[in-house]
């Protein structure tokens, strides 16, 4: 790996290691191997969404032509939003793209990648679906985020009916994460996802 | 920034997340914006952000079509740097000037390189060997006047040293040539 890359992510990490008393824990960094190229990241959904007391585990992969060329992030916990693809994790976010800057650093990345969960751009959408769904029925939206949050990120709020939906579906033999995509995609809408389900 | 701040009696220090025991914020302060190490050959972009030049080259060579300050993305480019020159430093040669390391392969001049191997030494090196014109022909090998040659490979690296072998290896050819047609 490149010199000036390893040692930018040192520097970084220790960085953010001075920097989490102050953020109170919303987000944390660890490296995955020694050679500084595979990081973890972790950020707490922010209150007031619905992703609020969530972790949202990231995986980081810095590049060897780091910070020239922006680390290539994307979720690994499960998450429902308009800027991150619902299967592969993969997030729309500008700055991982063409507005990176290479004075951007991992801690302003995850920053910037929190304030997206607090502001979904549906204009841009990484993930047709949830964008649709963003737009046109939005209170869904925000339940079903919600749920997929407490189902995978250890949210503490749990949206009941929603869970008794997936339970229906998982009684008539369905994948647990497939009924719930099935459910998500159709608005909940038990009829239209078990007629997608066994068609 | 309140809450565990040690007690290191100054108040003054500006942005919470500096404080560390070997980052003074004086030292942060020259830090360049792109290796996050103290600034070598530091530049000045025209909007106040300081650059290791080699950095800054780099990322100006990474995306040629989209020339921004990696900081606040204004508008950035070679000419509109300024060098910073330190007290310390003797020699305030500009770090523009210096060839920055670039790890991308160096780009060869296409020329040369085609039609006459045997003679292909790199650029700068012409040879024009007239038997006919004997006495004076020897001349144009060594003094080329007024003849437009490409420009010769810049001094100290390893084509310049091949090159000024080459051309006394055949300075010394043409000598004994004449030797021989005087003596043989």
């Amino acid at each position: 790996m490149a010199n000036i890359a390893a040692k930018r992510v040192k520097r970084e990490i220790k960085e953010v290691m001075k920097s989490e008393e102050i953020m109170g824990g919303a987000f944390k960094l660890e490296l995955i191997n020694n050679s500084w190229t595979e990081l973890q990241g972790e950020i707490t959904g922010p209150p007031d969404t619905p992703y609020e007391s969530g972790k949202f585990l990231l995986e980081i992969k810095v590049p060897e032509t780091y910070p020239f060329n922006p680390p290539k992030i994307r979720f690994i916990t499960k998450i429902w939003h308009p800027n991150v693809s619902s299967v592969t994790g993969a997030i729309c976010l500008d700055i991982l793209k063409d507005q990176w800057a290479a004075a951007l650093t991992l801690r302003t990345v995850l920053l910037s990648i929190q304030a997206l969960l607090s502001e979904a751009e549906p204009d841009d959408p990484q993930d047709a679906v949830v964008a649709r769904q963003y737009k046109e029925y939005p209170s869904i939206f925000a339940m079903t985020a919600t749920h997929w949050t407490n189902v995978y990120a250890e949210g503490k709020k749990a949206i009941v009916d929603y869970n008794r939906r997936v339970q229906v579906l998982l009684e008539m033999g369905v994948e647990e994460h497939q009924a719930r995509v099935a459910l998500s995609t159709h608005n909940w809408n038990l009829e239209v996802a078990t007629e997608e389900l066994f068609s | 920034m309140a809450e565990t701040s040690e007690a290191r009696a100054s108040p003054s220090a500006p942005g919470g997340d500096a404080g560390g025991e070997d980052d003074k914020p004086d030292e942060r302060m020259l830090e360049c914006n792109i290796c996050l190490d103290t600034a070598r050959d530091a530049v000045v972009s025209m909007c106040g952000h300081l650059f290791c030049w080699p950095c800054l080259h780099q990322w100006l060579e990474t995306r040629p079509s989209r020339q921004v300050c990696p900081v606040c993305k204004a508008a950035i480019s070679r000419d509109k740097v300024i060098p910073l020159y330190g007290r310390g430093n003797t020699k305030q040669e500009d770090p523009r000037n210096k060839v920055p390391p670039r790890p991308a392969g160096q780009r060869t001049e296409p020329e040369n390189n085609g039609g006459f191997p045997g003679f292909g030494f790199g650029e700068g090196f012409h040879m024009s060997f007239g038997i006919g014109a004997f006495p004076f022909g020897v001349f144009t090998s060594t003094f080329n006047f007024g003849d437009p040659r490409p420009s010769a490979a810049p001094r100290g690296t390893a084509q310049y040293e091949e090159e000024q072998f080459l051309s006394k290896i055949f300075l010394w050819v043409a000598i004994l040539f004449v030797l021989w047609l005087i003596f043989a």
